[in-house]
């Protein structure tokens, strides 16, 4: 367990942002990168520069007039009531000058991840710009306006015939963008856990949601009750994300590592905090190896408390990445200067204390109805993974 | 769109008085529907379903069974005070029809003719339609006072956010004399801002909770 690590950034990706009070802040990219710099995680040669993705590269799942509205709409043209109809130019997706070229930036970290990755340059990548899950086809969605994935999935599939991809999402919302543009696919695997649909964003994710035609099991969902806690989050994880990455059998697994399911996150309803974050990445790591030859691609995704979970959440995602150990206190240099521009009181730990949240009233509950909803969801899709 | 010509099946699959109970029960099979009317000389009489059958007839392994399906007919069995409904019928009006009578099915008709049938899973699927996942939302509890106007002004608070509805539903509220409850699918994943102004605007919102229930702990 010892091959390159990569680290795939460039400052061209945080021009993905939609500025002003927007939640989806560049920002916590800087602040992950300099925490991680700062504890001595990452150094210049784990850096890897990625170019843009193209347009014909971006076509293998966007159609090409949704590719052609995002170019309009990043140099001011367009009737905006069209655009709104593609997704652009919402509350959630405003447009901002030549977002056409920093998404597709975005899109290329993870496509140079997966292709380091594929090809033996490296054994482990990690783009945290990328985990854009909710990007349509033709419709920007949930601060996403390409689907990073769902690109670098279908590019992998042309460049090497009969790959099989397990997608695994943590982000607390459904990956419904991801699911659907591989729904029929039998050589793609789409695993999901996420908060329920029944309130919070997209609203899909249900485990009824299982593919169809050849790739029906293929799509597998396991949506959490709100409020659900670590205990119960890990527990489900172990139950089902192992089972049926065996069953699958992937020639590579690509994670979207959204740390939204903490506590602390503004826009969704889970309890969890940082060790779900340190178990889910060191878990994957460990099926990477067992299934795969280590080959994991690792991205971003959801994450809005930018100033006390993102930064520790993904500093630790990159600490599994790249084998190394993630130290105990937050150092002192990164916490003064952030410190000044965050709202709130930074963390000292770059873990969370478990004694500081206790299990909520409901815990037994909410942990009986996660166990059921696993129990209904292995039987349905485990005999149906091939 | 929420008329029973919407939701109905027009192809119906009918039967006659002298249709044997193998015969009726080998048609539901064969089209997966429950129910057939029957018809007389074009005119509808009547509706069997395929448990009006089953319960009239002994049960598998009972060796009378298969004379019994060969010899009971149709018109022994079905229901004569048929239920319709006709096609410019709104759907709730033929789910207030059905659970009151205790039915799974309407015949529809129009004038004298049967022009479809519609039953309890159409009116289900018309529901699944209405609060429907059609495309990405979060969605909201709020409750408003029953006045004209609550709902324009919930409308107005998103569009001067500039989220889009995909679905709204406005019904009384089970626990709360003089009040709505609005359930509201919106095209946004952060409806933070306008949970916060329809709050202030005097519709408080159910769900989501506006913090985490912290002091809920054990």
């Amino acid at each position: 367990m010892s091959g390159r690590a990569v680290f795939v950034h460039d400052a061209a990706l945080e021009e993905y942002g939609f500025g002003g009070e927007h939640p989806f802040n560049p920002i916590r990219l800087r602040m992950t990168i300099e925490l991680c710099e700062s504890l001595g995680l990452l150094k210049e040669s784990h850096f890897d520069s990625p170019e843009p993705a193209t347009n014909e590269d971006l076509r293998t799942v966007h159609y090409s007039s949704y590719v052609r509205r995002v170019q309009m709409a990043g140099h001011g043209e367009g009737d905006l009531e069209e655009l709104a109809r593609y997704g652009l130019g919402t509350q959630d997706n405003p447009i901002f000058p030549d977002i056409h070229r920093a998404c597709a930036h975005v899109v290329g970290g993870t496509l140079r991840g997966a292709r380091l990755v594929m090809n033996g340059e490296a054994e482990h990548a990690m783009c945290i710009s990328g985990g854009l899950h909710h990007a349509m086809r033709s419709r920007a969605s949930g601060f996403c306006i390409y689907n990073d994935a769902g690109v670098a999935i279908a590019r992998l599939k042309e460049e090497h015939s009969g790959i099989k991809v397990a997608y695994v999402d943590t982000d607390v919302h459904h990956g419904d963008g991801v699911q659907w543009m591989f729904y029929d696919d039998p050589e793609v695997l789409t695993v999901s856990m996420h908060e329920s649909g029944r309130h919070l964003f997209p609203g899909t994710g249900g485990i009824k949601e299982d593919g169809q035609r050849e790739g029906h099991g293929y799509s597998v969902n396991l949506p959490l009750e709100p409020f659900t806690q670590d205990d119960s989050f890990v527990e489900s994880f172990e139950a089902v994300v192992p089972e049926v990455l065996r069953a699958f059998g992937p020639d590579l697994i690509l994670s979207q590592n959204g740390c939204d399911g903490h506590t602390l996150d503004p826009l969704a309803h889970l309890s969890a905090t940082t060790r779900i974050y340190e178990h889910v990445p060191r878990r994957v790591h460990e099926l990477a190896h067992e299934l795969c030859g280590g080959r994991w691609v690792a991205t971003g995704g959801g994450g809005y408390d930018i100033w006390r979970v993102v930064p520790r959440a993904w500093t630790a995602l990159w600490a599994a990445v790249s084998h190394q150990e993630m130290p105990e206190e937050m150092p002192e240099d990164w916490l003064s200067k952030w410190g000044e521009e965050s709202p709130v009181e930074l963390p000292p730990f770059t873990r969370d204390d478990a004694d500081d949240y206790p299990p909520i009233k409901r815990a037994a509950e909410i942990e009986e109805r996660n166990r059921r909803t696993v129990e209904d969801l292995l039987a349905k899709v485990l005999p149906l993974i091939r | 769109m929420l008329l029973v010509r919407d939701w109905m099946a027009r192809e119906v699959v009918t039967v006659e008085m002298g249709t044997t109970a193998a015969e009726a029960l080998a048609l539901c099979r064969k089209h997966g529907i429950r129910h057939l009317p029957v018809l007389e000389g074009g005119w509808l009489i009547g509706v069997i379903s395929d448990r009006d059958l089953r319960s009239a007839t002994p049960a598998l392994g009972d060796p009378s069974r298969a004379e019994a399906l060969e010899r009971i007919q149709v018109g022994d069995e079905m229901l004569r005070d048929v239920v319709t409904a006709r096609p410019e019928d709104p759907v709730e009006d033929a789910a207030a029809a059905m659970y009151k009578g205790k039915i799974g099915c309407l015949p529809v008709v129009d004038g004298d003719d049967l022009v479809g049938i519609v039953t309890s899973s159409d009116v289900m699927r018309a529901l699944a339609r209405l609060v429907g996942v059609h495309e990405p939302g979060s969605r909201l509890e709020a409750a408003l006072p029953d006045r004209p106007g609550s709902l324009a002004e919930i409308a107005g608070i998103t569009r001067d956010a500039g989220v889009n509805i995909v679905s709204v539903l406005v019904a009384p509220r089970p626990d709360g004399a003089g009040q709505r409850i609005a359930v509201l699918r919106l095209a946004t994943i952060d409806p933070r801002g306008i949970v916060e102004e329809l709050g202030e605007a005097g519709y408080p919102v159910l769900w989501p909770p506006a913090t985490h229930p912290g002091e809920g702990r054990a």
